[in-house]
């Protein structure tokens, strides 16, 4: 081995370990207790796929998995598509743009969790005394309906997200050549011409990771959920994240609640790669 | 460079911890050994508004005894503990002093529990504090308090009103008091008779039902326990409380949680009722000193054969960790026989704790807060009926009633769908167990 090599893998041993120890190793534990009934204190039985069977009848789970599919379509669409037009707007070259970009990306440094319960606070009391105000009804009872609570959520998830999304967008903008964007100014392209026509294809990239980045941050969303609504009204408001918690810690079916991660596991997983597949196909050099 | 990848190991290991969020949890074991000199026994509580005067006894203790030290940990009520408790077996880092709800935690956490009948506090516990925690012989928990479900009201606003509490011992004397209220709502300065916090599904999944279903199990935890079914015998009464109380509520009722009925309505005296229990009393007295000193605790009307009865019982149980060493468990029953049998820990249990105790050879007139006082004085009269809501089904107060009563308060479905959809839940949580 050369000496290069040595330090590489001294170097990256301590990362390489962590990993093992805290993603890998209880990766595969949980695979193999989903095919128990372990109950989270004591000895289990081995009960073969009747978790995986029962899972998938569970109607609280595929409840839970259809609103969260809801959930991230709408928020990966609205997270990107502001995220952008805040980058392009912030990449223009105008008084306070730097500040612009400060505040943007603001949101995404306070928890999730606080991040929640500010936002509950909002909801339940300044959204009611904004609607006694102006007498706009239903204001009131923002996070009291399944259809107000969700998009509740979606409200707090793209005011977080949009801002970090918007600072990786603002790296592939600025790495366009400007060379091309002068040469299309000199060919007299107009404003849109020169965003959909070079800018777009060339961030190409930042799409696959941007994609990436909300598909799997929505779909495990846990602490906003907890914080806003706590499933309620009725658990209509409950992702998946929070039904497998609760299967674990509320129902004391550990085995159970295990066998639902690694499903939701899987379906994450396929629906990432395929995206990440069919968006990088998109890339192009420029 | 040891030290130094530990810390990273260490920061990696919290990192992934807070991301990791559908993955399991798995164990570090550990082991942990005691120095020989001093016993340390390892508290771990569950009332968080007992922290300070846990801590405070637990110094006190620690001075006039040598050679034990008692640590007091206290992590968050509910859900949380039972999670926190769970990785801590998991970890090999069980606590030597640990708390119970119910026959549930009885079951899970058997190879945990020793016997504590010895215990000199245990002699003197009131007759059925021991129920829950009895296997044979054994005495497998302390019990911590007893508490009392019900519904606390401002006397002030109940005396401007006309209204006489102790009246209110039917369903319609409850609507009627609502009613009255309803329409002086203006003239006594409230928002709405009564703040029902229909968020929060241990108020309703819970405390709300627990009255109901009580006479179902002759109030007995353990037979609640034991039921394969229920079949909702006072299911009409239970309608018109939860009708007449989510008309006069303040509202919305779906998003309503507990800091805000309590809080934000009663404390201010915006509310005049509040379905809640004895606990209360210090974060009403925390927001208004001289509105707590005028409040009271009433029984959640049912029918003829409960009229006038409380619901009383005990909510929790210290238990004494089995797998520890013999000294450790003899030095954590002595704890826990002093602060329920000596003159300073009783003393600690009334003035600091404030609870009603489960315990005889207590001064009840030392008993400051009303709420307290009144369950006393419920308990003393024998005007009582048994807490049963510790034995229902796993997650059912959770996930198999709050939610359909949420759905029936928001038109989803009707009152029959409700009840029917909650004796199945019930049924279907006991064939799992």
């Amino acid at each position: 081995m050369s000496k290069k090599k040595t330090w590489f893998y001294l170097f990256s041993a301590p990362v390489l370990i962590a990993l093992f120890l805290v993603v890998l190793l209880p990766f595969f534990y949980g695979i193999f207790y989903s095919f128990t009934n372990w109950d989270g204190v004591s000895q289990s039985a081995f009960v073969g796929i009747s978790n995986y069977i029962n899972a998938l009848k569970d109607p609280t789970y595929l409840a839970s998995l259809w609103f969260t599919i809801k959930f991230s379509v709408i928020a990966i669409v609205l997270i990107n598509v502001i995220g952008l037009g805040l980058a392009v707007l912030v990449t223009n070259k105008f008084k306070g743009a730097n500040i612009l970009r400060t505040i943007f990306f603001m949101p995404n440094l306070i928890g999730g969790l606080i991040l929640g319960f500010i936002w509950q606070f909002i909801f339940v009391e300044a959204f009611s005394a904004f609607g006694k105000l102006t007498g706009i009804p239903g204001l009131g009872s923002w996070l009291a309906t399944t259809n107000t609570g969700f998009w509740a959520l979606v409200i707090v998830m793209v005011w977080q997200y949009s801002g970090y999304i918007m600072v990786i967008y603002i790296s592939y903008l600025q790495g366009i050549d400007q060379s091309l964007l002068e040469a299309a100014d000199l060919d007299g392209a107009t404003a849109m011409q020169k965003f959909w026509q070079i800018k777009f294809p060339l961030i190409m990239p930042g799409f696959t990771v941007s994609l990436f980045m909300t598909l799997s941050n929505c779909f495990k969303l846990y602490d906003q959920n907890l914080s806003l609504t706590a499933g309620g009204p009725y658990n209509s408001t409950q992702m998946v994240a929070m039904n497998i918690y609760n299967t674990a810690f509320s129902m004391n079916k550990m085995g159970f609640a295990q066998a639902k991660a690694v499903i939701f596991f899987v379906f994450v997983a396929i629906i990432s790669l395929t995206q990440v597949y069919l968006t990088s196909r998109k890339e192009i050099e420029a | 460079m040891l030290g130094t990848k530990h810390k990273l190991v260490k920061s990696v290991v919290v990192g992934a911890a807070l991301l990791g969020g559908a993955m399991t949890m798995t164990a570090c074991s550990s082991s942990s050994s005691s120095s020989s000199k001093t016993t340390t026994v390892d508290f771990y509580n569950m009332k968080v508004e007992f922290k300070d005067q846990l801590n405070a006894a637990a110094a006190t203790y620690n001075k006039t005894h040598k050679g034990v030290k008692v640590k007091v940990t206290s992590v968050g009520g509910g859900t949380d503990y039972q999670t926190a408790l769970k990785a801590k077996m998991q970890s090999g880092k069980t606590p030597d002093i640990f708390a119970l709800e119910g026959p549930q935690q009885l079951q899970t956490y058997k190879k945990y529990l020793s016997d504590v009948s010895s215990g000199k506090a245990i002699k003197k516990a009131l007759p059925g504090t021991l129920n829950t925690v009895k296997s044979g012989s054994q005495v497998l928990g302390y019990p911590v308090l007893q508490e009392a479900i019900g519904i606390v009201y401002n006397k002030t606003i109940f005396q401007k009103a006309g209204i006489d509490a102790s009246k209110i011992t039917t369903m319609a004397a409850y609507e009627n008091a609502l009613q009255t209220l309803n329409d002086k709502k203006s003239e006594l300065g409230i928002e709405a008779a009564t703040a029902f916090p229909m968020k929060e599904w241990w108020v309703i999944g819970q405390h709300a039902v627990d009255p109901f279903l009580s006479q179902e199990f002759n109030g007995s935890v353990t037979k609640a326990y034991n039921a394969k079914t229920i079949s909702w015998k006072n299911s009409d009464y239970f309608k018109q409380y939860i009708d007449a109380t989510t008309k006069y509520s303040a509202q919305p009722v779906q998003s309503m949680d507990y800091s805000t009925q309590i809080e934000k309505l009663f404390s201010t005296g915006k509310v005049a009722m509040a379905e809640q229990g004895t606990w209360v009393y210090p974060t009403i007295e925390s927001v208004d000193k001289n509105l707590a000193k005028n409040i009271g605790i009433i029984p959640i009307p049912v029918n003829n054969e409960s009229a006038g009865k409380l619901p009383v019982g005990v909510t929790q149980w210290w238990a004494v960790n089995k797998q520890a060493d013999t000294k450790t468990q003899k030095a954590s029953r002595d704890f826990l026989d002093w602060l329920f049998t000596s003159k300073e820990g009783k003393n600690i249990v009334l003035t600091k704790l404030k609870v009603v105790p489960a315990y005889s050879g207590f001064d009840s007139s030392k008993i400051s807060d009303p709420l307290g006082k009144d369950a006393y004085s419920y308990i003393s009269d024998k005007k009582t009926q048994g807490l049963v809501f510790g034995g229902f089904a796993t997650d059912w107060a959770q996930n198999g009633m709050a939610p359909e009563l949420q759905k029936y308060v928001a038109g989803k479905e009707s009152w029959n769908t409700a009840i029917k959809n909650s004796e199945a839940a019930w049924k279907t949580a006991r064939a799992g167990q």
